[in-house]
């Protein structure tokens, strides 16, 4: 299995590195508390994405798996904070 | 040519995730934002997520990608509905108590 050079990597995660720069600065910001998971689910995307060009990196198949596992958990957190949000008096 | 189609797959969903994020951070409402994060999730790891499986080209691992990709694809919109739901409770009950 041939490998993909660094070079070609650079920029993929030269642009995921400013989007998640840009969600965190939306979480920080972020008037209501609304944007801020809106923001957080973001950031949750870009992790993933990380995870996925880092297994390419690396040539490991077995990275797949943890963003099975952040997919769950970042939906799981959304859902919970917005219920919290919606029964809170 | 393996390697030609994964880099291209994986460049387009870095950069539709690039451009949502400025999105996020030039849109002026909470819907609009909305709007601009589905595409991260929804047409930005779609691609990385077939780029991962061309990659590889393994059956565990396009068994993973199917997964992943059914499991976003049932689970942003629940989300969504969620955010946007408890904005609207939150909103109304601010103008309430003002």
């Amino acid at each position: 299995m041939e490998t993909i050079s660094n070079i070609a990597l650079l920029p993929i995660f030269g642009m995921l590195l400013l989007a998640f720069l840009l969600a965190f600065f939306r979480m920080l910001k972020g008037p209501e508390i609304t944007d801020r998971i809106v923001a957080m689910d973001m950031i949750a995307s870009v992790t993933m994405a990380f995870i996925l060009s880092y297994s390419i990196l690396v040539n490991k198949a077995i990275y797949f798996d943890i963003v099975i596992v952040i997919s769950l958990i970042s939906f799981i957190g959304t859902v919970a904070v917005s219920t919290y949000l919606k029964q809170k008096k | 040519m393996t390697t030609l189609i994964t880099t291209i797959f994986f460049f387009f969903g870095a950069f539709f995730i690039l451009v949502s994020a400025i999105g996020l951070v030039r849109f002026p409402d909470l819907y609009a934002r909305m709007h601009a994060v589905t595409k991260a999730t929804s047409f930005g790891l779609l691609l990385l997520i077939i780029g991962t499986a061309i990659f590889f080209n393994t059956g565990a691992v396009w068994i993973k990608a199917l997964l992943v990709a059914v499991f976003i694809y049932l689970t942003a919109p629940l989300a969504s509905h969620s955010i946007a739901q408890s904005d609207k409770k939150w909103e109304k009950e601010e103008s309430e108590g003002n």
